[in-house]
Formats: C-alpha cells, structure tokens, sequence
C-alpha cells in the first residue's frame, strides 16, 4: 500500500514536469519563407456552453449533496470527501472561474453598466448558493466551495480565538465586500479575483508576490481555521446574513442536548454559542442601557462613517486607470523636463481627446463620491452592528450553531454522543 | 502562553496579508519615468573577458554614412557608402575618391584589384581607378543585396530579400544558388530576420556564408552543397546572441574568422574550425545600437572595424601582451 503511494506520488511530479520536457525547442527560430503571411491573432475559444451549464449541473448536485451528507446523513466524513471533489473540480480542473465569490462583482457591474451582460451560469453561480443557504445554512461552505477546502487540509492545529478578535477580524469581509462593490460599480476593478490567493495556485500561474501571499495565508490558516472564509471572504458576509434566516440549519445533536460540553471545543471555527442562563438583574439593566446607548450611536456612526467615505473617495478613485491616466496626464504637463510615461505616449497615439477623458473622469469621480458615502456608511453600520452583537447575550440553554458563522462542516456532530432514538 | 505567541503570530501574518492587498490595491503605483516594457541590455553588456586586441587613432573618411570596408595586403584600405567610395592608405591618408551613383551596400576586391560593389539591388564593378566597369541587371524586386565576395572568376551575391546566395562570373551571368532549402540535399536554409547577411572566400577558395538566424558560419562548395557548420547560440562570449547574428564577419588569411555582432555589440576572433580564439573589442568600445560593424582584414593582423555610428574605421592591433 505504501509503496503504491509513493509509485502514484513520483507519476504524478512527473506528469507535472512533462509539459516542459515536452517543450518545443527554441532555437532554431521558426522560418520565414518569402510570401509568408503573419497569422492573425488567436484568442481562447470560450468555455462551450453546454460545459458551462454542466458546472451548474455540478454545482447544484454537489450542493443537494452537501445539504443531505449534512442535515440527513451528519455525516462528517462524506462531507469531507465532497470537499475533496469540489476541491479538485471547481478548484484545479475550473481553475477557481467561475466562482461564487467572485461573481458578486460580475451581477454588480451588470446592475450598473449597460454595456455589461452577466452570462445565465455566472448569476445562477451567484444565486444558487444564496438560495440553499437561504434554506439549508452554509453547506455551500462545508463542502462546494474549493476555497475552503483548500483552507481545511491546512488547517492542522486551529487555535480558539476570543469573541472581541473574531469580532474584529470579522469586519474585514464587510470592508472587503464593500470595496468590491465600489470598483465593480464603477467599473474599475475587479479586486476579489485580482487578490484571489488561490487561483493562482489552481493555476499555477501567480506572480512571485502572489504565491508568496498565499502561502503566508495559509501559513496562517494551520492556527487559524478557514482565514480567507472568516475574516476576509466578501461572499461569506452575504451567506451569513442569510444562514441567520435559514429556513432549516444543522444542529450539534440530532436530538435534545444533554449538556454533556464534549463539543464545546469542537468548532474550530469558533462557530458554537454557549448556554447562556444566568439570570443577574443588575448585570442585565447594565446590558441594556448599552444597548441604548450603542442604539443611539448607530445612526451617528452611519453619518460619520459616510462623511469619512466622502473624504477618502479621491483615494478610492485613484484605483480606477481612466482616473489615474488623467492624473497622470496633468503630473506630466507640470513636469515637462520629464520623460514622458508610456501610458501618456498610449493615450496620445489612442486619438482620444484629452477633454473628452476629463469630462470621463469628472463622472467617474462623481460615482465615486456617491460611492465612497455609501461604503462609509454602511461600514459605519457594520461597525455599530458589530459592537451591539458584543454587548447582547441572548438567552440560551444549549450548545448550538452560531447560524450566522457556522460553516455547516459536520465536524462539531462527531464530538455529540446522542443518538437519534 | 505558547499557544497565545502563536496565535499572536498567526493573526499577524493573517494581517500581513490584508495589509499588502491594501498597499497594492492603493499605494503601489507604476514608476513614472521608467517604461515597464523596456528590454534593458545593460547587465547583458557588461563582459568579464578583456579584449586580447589594443585600438589605434581610428581612420576617419570623408565619405559620409559607410556601409563597407574592404582591404589588401599592401596596406590599402576600400571604403564604400552613400554616393562614392574612397580608398585610404594604411595610416588613413585618402589616395582617391570617386563618386558612384546610389547607395553601396557592400564591396569586396577581385584578386585582380577589381571593386565590386552591391548596390541594394544590383552589382557594380569598377576598377580601383574609378571607372566603371559594368553594372549588372537588378536581381530581383524583393533583393536586398548585403555582401558580395569574389574568387578570379566567380562573384557571390548575398541577398537578404530572398534569402540566398547567388554565384555569378565576372560578366554577370547567374551560374548558380545556393543555400536554397533542400531536404533532399540536406540543405536547411538561411534564417534571415534582419539585413544583414555576409558572404565570405577563405584563402583556400572555400565559400562561407552567415546563417544568422541559426547563429552560425556554414561551408558551402561551389557547387551549392552544404560542407559544414559552426557556431552556436549562447549569450557567453564563445557563442553567438540576439535575434541573428553574427551579423558580419571576414576571413584572415590564416584561416581563422573575425565575427562582428550586433545588440551585444562584439568583435571575435575564431579558429579556423570554429573555436574562440580572443575578443577584439566588446559593447563598451561601441556606441549602444551600433550594427553593421563590417570588418576587414588589414596588413600585418590589423582588423578593420567599419564603425557607421562614429563614421570611423576603427583599427585594432593584436595587444603584444597577449
């Protein structure tokens, strides 16, 4: 058995070697006879359309099965397996496109540019996660998504974290998903696949910066269960808020909680709530008043937060090129003893007018401002939000799953000795 | 405690992460005045090998924009270019001028003191006295004639344009092609992706013509077949760089080669079998860009090195030292 391991390990470095063995020579150069004609340039063929559609077929049935290993079988280990196929077909045979997480931008540039139509399969991509969590939780999460499998094979000693530091990694998604936002809307950027840590490994094709950032991550991800899901993924905030309704979410135990605490440590996502049943009157009127003064708060903290968008727009519009071309442009007509840069020398030979650029500019400056208000805003309310769930503690008698954060894996139920009778 | 530091440490390379998402999503921005697109040749120009050649005053002719230079034995010195062709004598002073009509290309000297001169598209032969001789048909519309060589009564023609080397008489007939692709007669071809293409004789009579594209000198009979090769690619200083060289190069009358490269301006000298022998002189006695370093044997082992970024024949004398 060993030895088959390791004659299946040396075949597969091979095989991983082999295209470059098999590389074409380089020298001599190609010939060019007399009457040759320069060929024209290809570009990649799309992904045909009935593959494409059978990625949503997979997806869809991964998910069913997700939700079945997880809420009918509780079974950890088929949920692990699951993981292990999402990993190896949505991760390194689709090479991470198209992706769930990164299709939030694609629906948003599409909602607001006219020249941007979304591809059906990219929007059920989207959507189709959001419906199953809307009924069934995070299973999306347990055992679809490539990227978090990635992160649960690393992930060898989890450490717990405490409520406030969970609290405060936990608004990184929220910034995350609203700069997103911000540059899909404006059509800037699309930063989740360009700070994608693990695409470029499906690929093989990161730049040296890149790789060296990923494996930092999950340098970080064998301490700290899931990094990206929890503390970065712009897609994970909408799961979460929707798995907070679902319709039917997993339970530790399959039936009434004996308090027996043995999955109290279970979680290494620190997912799990703990009872909550002292009853202190003068502790409890303390909580309350907190939560009136944090009440009061919010709206300042939504005001204040716009206002800092409003004043940072100028930076978050620096991203956009036509924003950093125009400034560019008015840097070089100060400096004129200055070589001139190659975008200038582009734009210049392009024929555009330099007026017409600016009067771009000017609107794509304006959206950013609006823009930028709305993040603010509403990183405000994440903010506000965020201390009001430190400061409640809802009553509570067993151990359960924080609806919001679990990830639906199954791990927690192996640790509950009940049985179904 | 231990479990805090590495938590502790963990978050921060979680931190480390994000926090160089941020600084390249807002901070990091293209250097202004440097093209990212610019192929830098300075670290490839720099040689560890000292030149086994010391450089004289160069010769400095009145002709301008010099294509080729050509040489004998007593000393005297050819230089072909734009409108005329000039003839020096061994310490530069010019013993004659005439003008020529068009753009020269290239020349060589016939054993019996004739100048043939490629013209672009057609040849030209004139008599060291400055009377012409005979001017041939143009060889093709596509011709772009960058070397001639000549035994007593053969002339070779090289022609980038097509890609071949024409062999004529001495009254301009065509009597033969060569390097044409022949599988048959195991003949691969010329690579030629730029103009410069070099046609050479050897005191043994023997043809050699400068594959560039494949980076080496080939051997031909008079005949058209392929007798042998060197030459490999290599950015060391024993083989041949860039797109296609060696762009030009002479035979001394020992045999051995003296190569010219362009892009990583050089000037080699090889064995008569191929080896590397010394460097003349390397990319920092040349102006950066400088090509079309045509050579010359001059008298008592002098190379002449035609420089048509300076306008100068540049004169290399083996360094006694060495």
């Amino acid at each position: 058995m060993r030895h088959k391991t390791v004659i299946v390990f040396i075949l597969l470095i091979l095989g991983i070697f082999l295209p470059s063995v098999m590389g074409v020579q380089r020298f001599p150069k190609p010939e060019f006879e007399s009457g040759y004609v320069e060929p024209e340039t290809q570009f990649p063929v799309p992904r045909a359309e009935f593959l494409a559609w059978m990625d949503v077929a997979v997806l869809l049935l991964s998910l069913s099965l997700a939700t079945f290993l997880v809420l009918k079988k509780r079974s950890r280990l088929g949920v692990f397996w699951l993981s292990l196929f999402s990993l190896a077909y949505f991760g390194f045979y689709r090479q991470g496109c198209v992706c769930s997480i990164g299709a939030i931008q694609n629906v948003t540039l599409a909602l607001f540019s006219g020249s941007y139509t979304i591809p059906l399969t990219v929007l059920f991509f989207f959507l189709v996660p959001l419906v199953f969590t809307l009924l069934f939780g995070r299973t999306f999460c347990a055992a679809v998504c490539p990227f978090g499998a990635f992160q649960d094979l690393v992930a060898v000693k989890p450490m717990p974290m405490g409520a406030w530091l969970n609290a405060f990694l936990g608004m990184i998604p929220y910034l995350y998903l609203g700069l997103a936002l911000l540059f899909a809307a404006t059509a800037t950027d699309f930063i989740i696949c360009r700070y994608d840590p693990f695409v470029g490994i499906f690929r093989m094709n990161a730049s040296f910066g890149m790789f060296l950032f990923a494996g930092v991550l999950l340098l970080s991800g064998i301490f700290i269960a899931r990094p990206y899901c929890r503390f970065l993924c712009p897609y994970g905030v909408l799961l979460n808020w929707l798995s907070r309704f679902s319709w039917k979410h997993m339970n530790i135990t399959p039936a009434e909680c004996i308090q027996c605490r043995l999955c109290e440590n279970a979680c290494p996502y620190d997912a799990i709530d703990f009872p909550q049943t002292k009853k202190d009157p003068a502790g409890r009127r303390k909580q309350v008043n907190r939560l009136i003064l944090l009440a009061l708060l919010l709206p300042l903290l939504v005001l204040g937060g716009a206002w800092t968008g409003g004043l940072i727009h100028s930076t978050l519009s620096g991203v956009n090129s036509k924003v950093r071309l125009a400034r560019l442009l008015q840097t070089a007509s100060v400096s004129k003893d200055q070589p001139e840069p190659p975008e200038i020398t582009a734009f210049r030979s392009s024929g555009i007018a330099q007026q017409q650029l600016m009067a771009e500019v000017a609107t794509i400056e304006h959206d950013f401002l609006t823009g930028s208000r709305i993040f603010g805003g509403f990183i405000g309310l994440v903010f506000g939000m965020t201390l009001i769930g430190l400061v409640r503690t809802p009553y509570r008698t067993d151990y359960v799953p924080n609806r919001g954060t679990c990830f639906s894996c199954a791990k927690c139920m192996d640790y509950c000795p009940v049985i179904k009778s | 405690m231990k479990k805090k530091t590495i938590l502790i440490f963990a978050i921060m390379l979680f931190l480390v992460f994000v926090a160089w998402m941020l600084r390249d999503l807002f901070m990091v921005r293209p250097e202004l005045q440097k093209n990212p697109y610019d192929y830098g040749m300075t670290a490839l120009r720099k040689t560890d090998t000292v030149p086994s050649y010391t450089e004289l005053s160069p010769l400095k002719p009145v002709l301008r924009e010099i294509t080729s230079v050509a040489g004998n034995q007593d000393g005297k010195i050819y230089i072909a270019g734009k409108g005329g062709v000039e003839i020096l004598d061994v310490s530069g002073r010019m013993l004659k001028h005439f003008p020529i009509r068009g753009y020269a290309t290239c020349l060589t000297l016939m054993p019996d003191g004739t100048l043939v001169i490629g013209m672009e598209d057609h040849v030209e032969l004139w008599s060291p006295s400055g009377n012409i001789i005979s001017v041939w048909q143009a060889v093709d519309t596509n011709s772009m004639i960058t070397s001639v060589a000549a035994t007593q009564n053969l002339i070779f023609v090289a022609d980038a344009g097509k890609k071949i080397v024409y062999q004529y008489d001495r009254y301009g007939k065509l009597q033969a092609r060569i390097g044409e692709k022949d599988p048959v007669r195991k003949i691969p071809g010329f690579i030629i992706p730029s103009p410069y293409f070099d046609v050479g004789i050897s005191p043994k009579g023997e043809l050699w013509v400068a594959n560039t594209g494949r980076y080496r000198l080939e051997k031909y009979s008079m005949d058209g077949s392929l007798l042998t090769s060197w030459g490999e690619a290599s950015m060391a200083m024993e083989g041949f760089a860039g797109c296609c060289n060696p762009s030009n190069f002479t035979i001394l009358p020992d045999g051995s080669f003296v190569t010219s490269e362009k892009g990583i301006e050089r000037v080699k000298v090889y064995s008569p079998d191929g080896a590397f022998v010394a460097l003349v002189a390397g990319p920092e006695a040349f102006d950066e860009g400088t090509r079309g370093l045509d050579l010359a044997a001059g008298s008592n082992g002098r190379i002449l090195v035609l420089d048509p970024s300076r306008n100068q024949i540049r004169v290399f004398v083996p360094d006694k030292r060495n």
